[in-house]
């Protein structure tokens, strides 16, 4: 829906592509340590501009919990020069229209415009990093939308309650427990304090990456970042998360009850980190099992045994270590332990045999397929661009993805199937229908 | 003044840029449109076919046959099995999708630019000769009665399903909905004598674009859909009229916390003359951040975490929909705001600087809705074909944009923003809201999402 704004959606990578004739992107680190991607692209006369802030729920604590998500909302609500409903306003009667999402480790706002718009945009966003206004009456407005938001995306969504649960129980000590919408008290509870010392934590330059790609200049964007947010000090970034999660000793399980019509399921496994050189070798496994019809889960799972709608695995992007997932939308009256066995059976196979050659290559063209798909747009590139320069620490990692998906071999995957996929790494959530309330 | 020039110059700029890109089109003698679009740079292709007659052309009680038809398209193929040609597509990174919408089937296929050929014959034989075998017929039915329970664990798609039934009435082609009920009546024999009907020349619409030699595209286009049977063109029978309003219909879950509601009237066609101010005042209304309903119900209040206005535009006319939700408890205080926001914009209108705020906004998102992606451009370009419209959708879009006068557009909110006879559709914890709920409709209804179909 065009109206709805700031999604919770985290950053899924699932690598990069191989563009490497493409890889003409200018970077530049401002003296107040902000840093600065331009990509020139002049297909239509637009600009995609993303600010990467690395803050998100990880860098918070019990009782301010969905703390980054709530800032996010308020970032649109008034600064100094632009006034509450202002920033929207300049900007959509300038053709140009906006978003934000935040994750466990981010916080990132998103802004699409005519390239005629680029100097204004330049001005709005400087002056809410520079002057956020805190006003009272609309931080308790803008609670009100954050609860609406939980109850649609948490509350009244089948996979948003079970995924709270599941990732809460997989994590016992490291902050991605709690969600990053924030548990209920916690949206109930956030003081004028809470968010104050949240942006000074936050909001600083030198703990932002802009990405712009599109129909501009490069000096032009340089200039102009000069000239709006250089002037804007640096800060003390926000302190390092201390807690490692300990290791999983033992299988932990989840169990939902609620009115349904269909159960679900899903099955997490703690992995590395976005750093990890394991991370592809993890994304090339994903596509062996659940890529395409052709994968060995949709094959059995769907197809054959006929036992789910769908079936997806995915490892998560994370700064800190993540988890690899399996979704699982079962058909009603199916076996949950049967679906389950079915996924162990698969994962045991990956351990014991490696992937044959003609099923690995099928999966690593269809990343490297993925990779253009999403290098279609101005958008697409901008929000990739910043995510490796945050995440994998140099955007230039982005061009050397697919260099990185050729290297995975058979040998790497059986080993990560090894490492990764043991009874004790595991957390099982099932959502079981309650025919009657 | 030196502002106003350089603004005045941006504009132009922009203006110039907003164009179809340059194709070529060719109707072969059995009726069949190709349509070629070089698009270079990343080396993606692209192939899009569209068959004449989506929903609007179920037979009566097999609503969904279209869409299941689509689906089955690459269960089993030519000599090809449904698994072979999931290989065969995985194996190339290849990605295939198709269904039906309610004017047209579609397939759309993307490739490496380097898998051309193969691309283009995993997706002919999939449209041009599908086997249907029965044991993937009975799997995918099964799976579709299934989708729907799926569907109801989801209130926003839920009530979608629900307000359409609703809205048009079971005797409108809009108004079928897929449920448990048609689709144990579809039979692979309904099935291939769908596909034998309407995947003929005479409704198809080919597209290959993207980083391709158009020549050689089209002559590849030619080879293969040359040889499609004419058939007969699929003729579209004109709708009944929809339901009248002054209906309500209350959709009991009662786990929901909070309350789902769509507020409906009749909208207009795909190809209304008065379309583009249409989308320019509904974009005011509620088809934006800063939309009036938006502003209202989010951000002064706080009762939601959106609101909009839907416009739906088809072959015949579509609707007008406020939508939005709010926790139980403030159910009649956000509808009513929606109706007093609505009557405001009927009584009052708009004034100069709303339109031109809406003007610049949709210039400045339609080359990124529109005209950005290979596929993007597919799609824009095969509506043409099937609303039977003209290049000038796009190409004049900016100069139609600009034509609309203040007057104009007051009365054309008049005339669309009614504030009588209206349609709810409402989703939520029935015990809660219901005896609330009858100030607003004369009549209503009420079903449970745990009773099989969309509504009675």
């Amino acid at each position: 829906m065009a109206t709805i704004k700031h999604s919770l959606l985290g950053v899924l990578l699932s690598g990069g592509f191989l563009f490497a004739q493409n890889a003409d992107v200018a970077k530049q680190t401002l003296s107040n340590g902000m840093k600065v991607l331009v990509q020139e692209d002049h297909n239509i006369p637009n600009v995609a501009m993303y600010l990467f802030y690395k803050i998100g729920s990880r860098n918070e604590r019990p009782g301010t919990t969905g703390l980054s998500h709530f800032f996010e909302h308020m970032m649109f609500n008034g600064a100094k020069k632009y006034g509450p409903k202002q920033f929207d306003n300049e900007m959509e009667k300038s053709g140009g229209n906006n978003n934000a999402y935040t994750s466990q480790d981010l916080t990132v706002y998103q802004d699409w415009f005519p390239s005629s718009a680029l100097p204004l945009i330049f001005d709005l966003e400087a002056d809410r990093i520079r002057d956020l206004a805190f006003d009272p009456k609309i931080i308790e407005s803008e609670r009100g939308v954050v609860y609406s938001e939980r109850r649609s995306s948490v509350d009244n969504n089948n996979f948003g309650i079970l995924r709270e649960q599941v990732q809460a129980a997989a994590y016992t000590a490291h902050p991605y427990h709690w969600p990053v919408v924030g548990w209920p008290s916690d949206i109930e509870g956030w003081t004028m304090e809470d968010l104050r010392a949240h942006f000074k934590m936050g909001y600083s330059p030198n703990n932002c990456t802009l990405v712009v790609v599109g129909d501009v200049n490069t000096a032009n964007v340089m200039e102009l970042a000069k000239k709006f947010l250089e002037p804007i000090p640096a800060n003390t970034p926000p302190p390092p998360v201390r807690t490692k999660e300990p290791v999983q000793n033992g299988e932990r399980r989840v169990t939902i009850r609620k009115p349904a019509q269909l159960p679900l399921q899903q099955i997490v496994y703690h992995v590395g980190d976005s750093r990890s050189p394991d991370s592809t070798v993890l994304d090339v496994l994903a596509a062996v099992l659940t890529d395409g019809q052709s994968s060995r889960l949709y094959k059995r799972m769907v197809d054959g045994e006929q036992l789910v709608l769908n079936v997806n695995a995915f490892a998560n992007t994370t700064l800190d270590p993540g988890l690899f997932s399996f979704i699982v939308q079962p058909k009603g009256g199916v076996s949950l332990d049967r679906t389950e066995q079915v996924i162990y059976e698969e994962l045991s196979k990956l351990q014991t045999t490696p992937v044959p050659p003609e099923e690995l290559r099928k999966a690593k063209n269809q990343l490297l397929k993925q990779q253009y798909t999403q290098l279609k747009t101005i958008n697409g590139r901008a929000n990739l661009l910043g995510s490796y320069e945050v995440f994998k620490g140099d955007y230039k990692k982005l061009f050397e993805e697919d260099k990185e998906i050729e290297a995975v071999t058979a040998e790497d995957i059986q080993k990560a199937a090894k490492t990764y996929f043991t009874v004790s790494n595991r957390t099982v959530g099932t959502l079981i229908p309650e025919t009657q309330k | 003044m030196k502002l106003a020039l350089f603004v005045a110059l941006a504009a132009l700029t922009l203006q110039a840029d907003v164009r179809l890109p340059k194709y070529t089109r060719k109707q072969l003698p059995n009726g069949a449109v190709l349509i070629v679009i070089p698009r270079p740079g990343i080396p993606l292709v692209q192939f899009r076919v569209v068959v004449k007659g989506g929903n609007e052309a179920d037979p009566a009680g097999l609503t969904g046959l279209s869409d299941i038809t689509a689906q089955l398209l690459r269960k089993g193929a030519g000599k090809r099995s449904a698994a072979e040609f999931s290989t065969e597509l995985d194996s190339l990174g290849g990605t295939f999708g198709a269904g039906s919408s309610e004017t047209a089937s579609f397939a759309a296929a993307e490739f490496l630019k380097k898998d051309f050929a193969a691309g283009l014959d995993l997706v002919s034989d999939a449209v041009l000769h599908p086997t249907f075998p029965e044991a993937e017929v009975k799997k995918l039915l099964a799976q579709s009665v299934e989708r729907i329970k799926a569907v109801k664990d989801s209130p926003p798609q839920a009530i979608n399903a629900y307000a359409r039934r609703f809205f048009y009435g079971p005797d409108h082609p809009y108004g079928r909905v897929t449920d448990e009920a048609s689709l144990g009546k579809i039979t692979p024999q309904s099935i291939a004598g769908f596909h034998q009907r309407q995947y003929v020349g005479r409704n198809l619409i080919v597209v290959a674009a993207g980083d391709l030699d158009a020549g050689a595209a089209m002559a590849a286009l030619e080879k293969i859909y040359g040889s499609v049977p004419a058939g007969t063109a699929y003729q579209y029978q004109p709708a009944k009229k929809p339901m009248p309003g002054g209906r309500l219909l209350l959709i009991d879950k009662p786990d929901a916390t909070q309350t789902y509601f769509e507020i409906m009237q009749p909208g207009i066609r795909r190809n209304d003359p008065e379309r583009t101010a249409v989308m320019l005042m509904n974009t005011l209304f509620g088809g934006r951040f800063t939309s009036l309903l938006n502003d209202a119900l989010r951000v002064n209040s706080g009762l939601t975490y959106g609101a909009s206005s839907r416009l739906t535009q088809s072959m015949e006319s579509g609707t007008v929909s406020i939508s939005t939700y709010t926790r139980t408890d403030t159910t009649e205080k956000a509808m009513d705001l929606a109706l007093d926001v609505l009557k405001k914009f009927h009584d009052q209108g708009i004034n100069a600087e709303q339109l031109a705020s809406v003007k610049a906004y949709m210039k400045g998102t339609f080359p990124t809705q529109n005209l950005e992606t290979t596929d993007q451009v597919a799609s824009v370009v095969t509506d043409l074909e099937v609303y039977g419209l003209n290049k000038g959708e796009v190409d004049d879009m900016f100069p139609r944009i600009d034509a609309l006068k203040l007057e104009d557009a007051n009365k054309l909110i008049q005339k669309r923003y009614g504030t009588t006879d209206l349609t709810f559709v409402v989703l939520g914890n029935a015990e809660k809201i219901r005896a609330m709920l009858k100030k607003y409709a004369p009549q209503m209804v009420e079903v449970s999402v745990k009773e099989a179909g969309f509504g009675k």
